[in-house]
């Protein structure tokens, strides 16, 4: 079981369903009891400046919105070895953003483990802090992917009683 | 014969900025900067209670949270008229210089020094020269032939894996890189070992601002980290904040240094007219008397002329931006009203508004701050500035220049870095009076008006809001980048990088790392976000999916 895990949300909160990793991130927290050893980070698109959160993690779920050429509302999963491929074919308009990070923390010779946990977006240009109808429907999904995936490390967050 | 060359879209920068140039006789004859972006955050905040301001403006921009959320605090405080007690003053300076410190840093290796330095050259160099040479240029604690063989073996690692990386899209054996296998090995050395150290700067956020990565710690009144004002966290600041120090002190100053010597020609490329400086660093409630980096306005590089500024003489004009109405707005009356159009230079071709200061175009930055500083004789710059250009053999002109503008970023960054010791001092010594006031209570008013004025790592920054009836009634802000690289106006005057483009060599069209230079000298930061992990470049690789 890894030491240190963090759950890692990204996006952008403003532009509608760019910040989808950080509302999953919110629901998480509502609702789970995490153990120590797991912390829930709101990342945000702060680039470079996760690079102390990434190098000190030894596995890193991370949750954003993946454009995939899929439909709306659509899991995916990226991970490890096919992350890598992505940091070399990379073409985004950001020079710095996480996959540039996580490529940094690589050259430090400090890259955690990771995988990518997320939604196909419908809409990620608009200014907006609602996610769309479609998005909002995969949530729960998305929560229970990350469920699984902590379990299959070895971790069985516990369910807050929640006060009907 | 002219050619037209266009960036699009600019790299190692944050947002989409796009750029196009015509070039004739292997020189720059003229430029438009293009944001590509739309930023209609004015329009969601609209309706809002005042205090959301601050937490939503935090997140426009990943590089800026603190700024826009110290500026957006502070011009609901200007409307609602609370003072804040001083402790909260000194702690939002010190989280503000330790942005500062951070961005500084990044800026100067992960964004800039690619366009000086050839990664691929590095792999080339003698690591026993390079140490010999890195021993006499800085006083970095690493070093020696040993160690920068363990950095070149790792630069070929990472290059032959394929994975550039944060080296990707570089214009690598270009003429115009002038600097020595084992210069260029020494400064991929410190590209690293600065990784390392940005990640602890980034840390002295977590200890004032309750949360890191995003600050939670300001709030209309004040601050709110009490529980954060005891001798073991002011040590841990304090301790972070020496180890930044020492960086810049023995690593970024040399390096920058040793970095212009070979680039002295660029002290009379990239400069600008005009400069403006709202200033920043309150060190009493006298604003903006007490500012340590001083508010002024310097007109046609006239350093014998240097004014105070004042904030109603900025209008917005929209004449070339993709937005509606053509009168010149000042930002209280300010109006976004985006209107979707075709890219044309000679009529509309950018999403940023163009800021005028007095009718003019004004660069800020680093470059705007430390000439207006040196204009009012600021002793901590003046003596600064002219011990860099006495090591370059210089004279002042060379300010006005690329070469200034990114001299002037690192001698800030030690200066204000320098200054936050007294700050930590002051705070220690307030605690020890006794006093731990950080919060001043206040009331919403049915109506008010209010401005926050900052100078951040970037530049000037100015948020205007109006409240009626207890919520936002208008909200306007007008950004560093809107003021560097917006474009023409009403009377057609160029944005400070449309001029400033003016006159670079460039030396092969179809590779114009010259223009690069000039423009992340700027440090462009294009109110960001659009952040989606894109695959539909590189369709080539299959993504498994659920």
């Amino acid at each position: 079981m890894p030491q240190k895990i963090t759950i890692l949300g990204i996006g952008n909160l403003l532009l509608k369903d760019d910040g989808l990793g950080i509302h999953a991130l919110h629901l998480l927290k509502e609702r789970y009891e995490f153990p120590e050893g797991v912390e829930l980070v709101d990342g945000g698109v702060l680039g470079l400046g996760l690079m102390g959160v990434l190098t000190e993690s030894e596995y890193v779920i991370v949750l954003d919105s993946i454009k995939n050429g899929g439909s709306p509302g659509q899991l995916h999963r990226v991970q490890d070895p096919q992350i890598l491929t992505r940091m070399r074919a990379k073409n985004s308009l950001h020079e710095i953003d996480f996959l540039e990070t996580l490529s940094a923390c690589e050259l430090l010779g400090k890259r955690p483990r990771c995988v990518i946990l997320g939604i196909e977006p419908k809409e990620i240009y608009q200014v907006d802090m609602e996610l769309s109808k479609e998005v909002l429907s995969s949530m729960e999904p998305l929560i229970q992917l990350v469920i699984q995936e902590l379990n299959a490390l070895g971790i069985a967050p516990k369910e807050r009683l929640s006060c009907v | 014969m002219s050619e037209k060359i266009t960036i699009d879209p600019i790299t190692r920068i944050e947002g989409h900025l796009r750029i196009e140039v015509e070039v004739a006789n292997g020189k720059v004859v003229n430029a438009w900067s293009s944001g590509q972006m739309f930023r209609g955050l004015e329009i969601i905040l609209r309706g809002r209670d005042p205090r959301d301001a601050p937490l939503i403006t935090q997140r426009s921009c990943g590089v800026c949270t603190l700024v826009h959320y110290l500026s957006s605090v502070r011009a609901v405080e200007d409307a609602v008229k609370v003072k804040i007690p001083p402790n909260a003053r000194i702690i939002r300076n010190l989280l503000h210089g330790a942005q500062f410190q951070h961005d500084h840093i990044v800026h100067f290796y992960h964004l800039h020094a690619l366009d000086w330095v050839d990664i691929v050259s590095a792999l080339k160099a003698d690591p026993q020269k390079t140490a010999a040479l890195a021993d006499n240029v800085s006083n970095a604690p690493w070093g020696g032939t040993v160690y920068f063989k363990q950095v070149q073996q790792r630069l070929k690692t990472f290059v032959e894996s394929g994975q550039l990386g944060p080296f990707n899209n570089g214009y690598w054996g270009h003429p115009a890189y002038l600097l020595p296998p084992e210069a260029n090995l020494m400064a991929a050395a410190h590209y690293i070992e600065a990784l390392r150290l940005q990640a602890k700067a980034a840390k002295m956020h977590a200890i004032f601002g309750a949360k890191n990565p995003h600050l939670q710690s300001l709030v209309v009144g004040g601050v709110t980290c009490v529980q954060d004002l005891n001798p073991d966290r002011i040590a841990e600041f304090l301790y972070l904040w020496k180890e930044t120090q020492d960086f810049i002190k023995n690593v970024y100053i040399p390096d920058v240094l040793a970095v212009a010597s070979f680039y002295k020609d660029w002290g009379k490329i990239g400069g600008t007219s005009n400069f403006l400086a709202w200033g920043d660093f309150p060190e009493s409630d006298k604003e903006p008397d007490s500012l340590f980096m001083p508010r002024g306005v310097i007109m046609k590089r006239d350093l014998s002329k240097v004014k105070m500024a004042e904030q109603d003489k900025v209008v917005e004009s929209v004449a070339h931006s993709w937005y509606k109405g053509s009168e010149a707005l000042h930002p209280f009356k300010g109006v976004t009203d985006p209107e979707l159009g075709e890219y044309d230079t000679k009529k509309k071709y950018s999403w940023f508004k163009a800021p005028r200061y007095e009718g003019e175009p004004c660069e800020v930055g680093p470059l705007a701050r430390v000439l207006v500083a040196y204009a009012y004789g600021k002793k901590e710059i003046k003596e600064t500035v002219d011990s860099v250009l006495k090591q370059l053999g210089l004279g002042a002109d060379a300010l006005f220049s690329t070469l200034g503008r990114t001299a002037a970023r690192a001698i800030e960054t030690l200066v204000i870095g320098q200054q936050m010791e007294k700050w930590i001092m002051e705070l220690v010594e307030n605690l020890k009076k006794g006093d731990k006031k950080i919060y001043q209570s206040w009331s919403m008013p049915d109506k008010g008006q209010g401005i926050g004025l900052n100078d951040v790592p970037r530049g000037s920054l100015g948020h205007w809001i109006e409240i009626e009836g207890g919520k936002i009634k208008n909200y306007q802000y007008v950004v560093p980048s809107t003021w560097n690289l917006g474009p023409r106006c009403a009377q057609n005057k160029p944005g400070p990088v449309e001029e400033a483009l003016i006159g670079t060599p460039v030396a092969d069209p179809k590779r114009p790392v010259e223009i690069l230079r000039t423009v992340h000298s700027f440090d462009p930061c294009i109110a960001c976000g659009v952040h989606v992990i894109d695959p539909e470049s590189n369709q080539v690789y299959k993504i498994k999916v659920l």
